[in-house]
């Protein structure tokens, strides 16, 4: 004990040199990415937020005025609600319907494994693609291929895009639809760690379908839960590619949310500094939303 | 340079799927990383000039061509990158201060651009040829000092695209008036003009997406022709004019018969359709379009020539004036090398480059010639040109090109798409606000009167 007290400065220093620098080296390409393409574009969105941006007249500060701006905008109020709608819409949705595809599609059969890879399909297409093929389903009329189905039971034709009632719902529709399958994989991840033997024990004590559910696969998926809901908290505000390619944000504005809102800001009305603004405060509120859910998400692990 | 184009194309895509709150501003400064000197080696050879147009890779096949041309009479090199996305790659560009040489984009974009100091300012006697191009295209080139910051390239004026064949076969006239387009559209809809006993034909075709500001261009032939003028020129300033009773019944007007009317004078979802995605005309399910000739290639290949008509656009209480826009040719502020620029200007708009521009197995990126000495018609062997060159020399009126017009245009269609989406607003009310509104961006540019 004495010995390795006399003697801690320069071992210890050797260990920490070797031990620690190594795995900042293999770090260092993903870290200097990371760096120069996200950390320093962010920081400059930041900086710019406060300026009117005219890059080649100078750019004039502005402090506050841009967020003042943005926030005062009726426009982007009503942004925030749709945003919130969507996101919370898809997120929750996205879960839902990935579990009880999860619950669907658990096992281990062949034929289970060829559902599940055509159930995923979504998640690895683009989702501009994906935002063309839903405009053609969602069609007007009964050649849309979602009307002529409604169309065989003497319903419809619904104005699905048209109708700004409408736009925002179907538009969570095609979110759902695209963020069920890769939740699916993580609640199936959690669902394979499940003890079989509970399940068995329940069946001996006769309990409902119902309890088990409440009583044993929640619990035990909890982990898994924790992580899809970590993922939407992320997720669910900044969604753009979507709402863009479906409905560029319309009809009357009824679909636009936060980043379309951002973009037409920068790049239709050459409002560098209040897209900068408004981007930032997403940033912000969904800094607040992933720290509020990992919070929760601990406190419940611990408990 | 490829790679920088590469690296932007990376940010963009990356943008969307990936940098959760920072898209807008990761897309724009982004490229600061990719650097600006990656091509730098051409950049500084001042016998390469780089040019940028908006174009798809079919029209940029013909942009190669004149580049080409030009690199053979002259010597001078030219790195051309045709971009689609072209106004957020500029703004890229713009946030590291390395601009393209040249750039031919809208004429509705100048004012936008000189008000960042985008553009090099130009005197039009040191292009050799400048004589040649009328004072009416000259003018459009004026900024909000006086000064040109651009040299018009090509031109080009809205017409009315009919189908002739549907026409003919209900025994309609050509469309002279507001009343008889809104009867053929209406015939269209509901005689079955392509008899194959369904109901399934559309009266007119409409791009009535906000987003990019659509149904501001696409209405605004409708606007001119009802008397209407979005801002006026009022002194060194101008005014909004969406508040006036000209305004109001020609925007009741579209409303009432156009989009709130009666089923299928417009095809379903025109609120959401952008250009891109309005494509009725040309699959054969819908009778009219309102639109530049631009699409005269694209319509021929997929209808075949004979099938429709090229037309004046009909006339409305006020006349038939209609949007005439097209492309300018712009020089990158701080750029060295005005003489290269020059004698690129000059090649573009003499009558080879007008004529190398118009022609081609590709689509043409001249419409119609801003070089007087030149016929559409007859440089293309094809009449209905003619059409088009008249509509944009005797009715036609482009947005103003002196404000930063983007703005205005976004605020127009965000304002008439949501009077026409819902059928029950209150027209009155909603122009007020949109001309309310376009007083307040005219006082952000200082231009209020």
């Amino acid at each position: 004990m004495t010995a390795t007290v006399t003697t801690p400065g320069p071992r210890r220093a050797r260990v920490i040199s070797k031990k620690a620098v190594l795995p900042w080296l293999f770090l260092a390409p993903g870290l200097l990415l990371a760096l120069v393409f996200k950390f320093l574009p962010m920081g400059k969105g930041v900086w710019l937020s406060f300026f009117d941006v005219r890059p080649f007249l100078g750019d004039r500060w502005v402090g506050f005025d841009n967020y003042t701006r943005v926030l005062t905008d009726h426009r982007f109020q009503d942004v925030v609600g749709h945003t919130l709608v969507l996101g919370i819409g898809m997120s929750l949705g996205g879960i839902a319907a990935g579990f009880l595809l999860a619950l669907l599609l658990e096992g281990q059969a062949r034929s289970l494994k060829i559902i599940r890879t055509a159930v995923f399909l979504p998640v690895v297409t683009a989702t501009a693609v994906v935002g063309e093929m839903w405009r053609l389903m969602y069609y007007p009329t009964s050649d849309g291929l979602i009307n002529s189905g409604l169309g065989l039971f003497g319903l419809g034709p619904v104005p699905y895009l048209d109708n700004p009632d409408t736009a925002l719902w179907a538009t969570t529709a095609m979110g759902i639809w695209m963020l069920a399958p890769y939740n699916m994989v993580i609640i199936l991840a959690g669902l394979a760690g499940v003890d079989r033997s509970l399940y068995e024990a329940a069946a001996m004590d006769g309990v409902s379908l119902w309890q088990r559910l409440r009583h044993i696969t929640l619990p035990a998926i909890r982990p898994a839960l924790g992580i899809v809901l970590t993922l939407a908290a992320i997720r669910g505000l900044r969604v753009f590619t979507e709402v863009y390619v479906l409905t560029g944000g319309g009809p009357a504005g009824s679909t636009d949310v936060w980043m379309t809102r951002a973009y037409t800001l920068g790049f239709s009305r050459n409002d560098i500094g209040g897209a900068s603004a408004a981007s930032v405060l997403l940033l912000c509120v969904t800094l607040l939303l992933t720290v509020t859910v990992n919070y929760f998400r601990k406190r419940g692990d611990v408990r | 340079m490829r790679d920088r184009r590469r690296c932007i194309d990376v940010r963009l895509r990356r943008g969307h799927r990936l940098a959760a709150a920072l898209a807008v501003s990761g897309l724009l400064f982004g490229t600061a990383a990719c650097g600006s000197g990656s091509g730098s080696a051409r950049a500084g050879d001042p016998n390469t000039l780089e040019v940028w147009t908006r174009s798809d890779p079919e029209s940029a096949q013909t942009y190669q061509r004149v580049f080409t041309a030009f690199t053979k009479k002259t010597g001078i090199k030219i790195d051309y990158q045709p971009v689609m996305n072209f106004d957020q790659q500029l703004q890229s560009r713009a946030s590291t201060k390395d601009l393209p040489d040249v750039m031919i984009n809208d004429t509705a974009l100048m004012g936008s651009y000189q008000a960042q100091g985008l553009l090099k300012p130009i005197d039009p006697a040191s292009i050799a040829g400048h004589g040649e191009i009328t004072a009416k295209s000259w003018s459009s080139t004026v900024g909000r000092d006086g000064r040109h910051y651009g040299i018009p390239y090509s031109r080009q004026a809205m017409t009315l695209f009919v189908r002739k064949d549907w026409r003919e076969k209900l025994g309609l006239p050509q469309p002279k008036t507001w009343q008889d387009t809104l009867a053929l559209a209406k015939a269209f809809a509901t005689r079955d003009p392509d008899g194959d006993g369904k109901k399934d034909t559309y009266g007119m075709v409409v791009p009535g997406s906000a987003q990019n500001g659509y149904i501001a261009w696409w209405g605004a032939s409708w606007l001119w022709q009802g008397g209407v003028r979005i801002i006026e020129k009022d002194g060194t300033g101008y005014r909004p004019a969406m508040g006036s009773e000209a305004a109001l019944r020609t925007v009741t007007w579209m409303k009432d018969n156009l989009f709130c009317g009666d089923n299928g004078v417009i095809q379903p979802s025109a609120l959401t359709s952008v250009t891109a995605n309005t494509t009725n005309f040309q699959d054969g399910n819908a009778g009219m379009y309102l639109t530049g000739p631009y699409n005269i290639s694209t319509f021929d290949k997929a209808l075949g020539k004979d099938t429709y008509e090229v037309l004046p656009a009909p006339a409305g209480p006020a006349g038939n004036d209609v949007l005439a826009d097209g492309e300018n040719i712009y020089f990158g502020a701080r750029t060295g090398k005005a003489q290269q620029e020059q004698t690129l200007a000059a090649f573009l708009i003499s009558p080879e480059g007008q004529t190398l521009a118009m022609t081609g197995d590709h689509q043409p990126v001249v419409r119609i010639p801003v070089n007087s000495t030149l016929d559409a018609a007859k440089v293309r062997g094809d009449a209905r040109w003619s059409v088009v060159q008249k509509a944009y020399e005797d009715d036609s009126l482009q947005f103003p090109n002196a404000p930063d017009w983007a703005p205005m245009k976004q605020d127009t269609a965000d304002s008439l798409n949501a009077l026409f989406t819902y059928c029950g607003s209150d027209v009155k009310a909603g122009l007020k606000e949109l001309n309310d509104t376009l007083a307040g961006d005219l006082k952000d540019q200082d231009l209020l009167k």
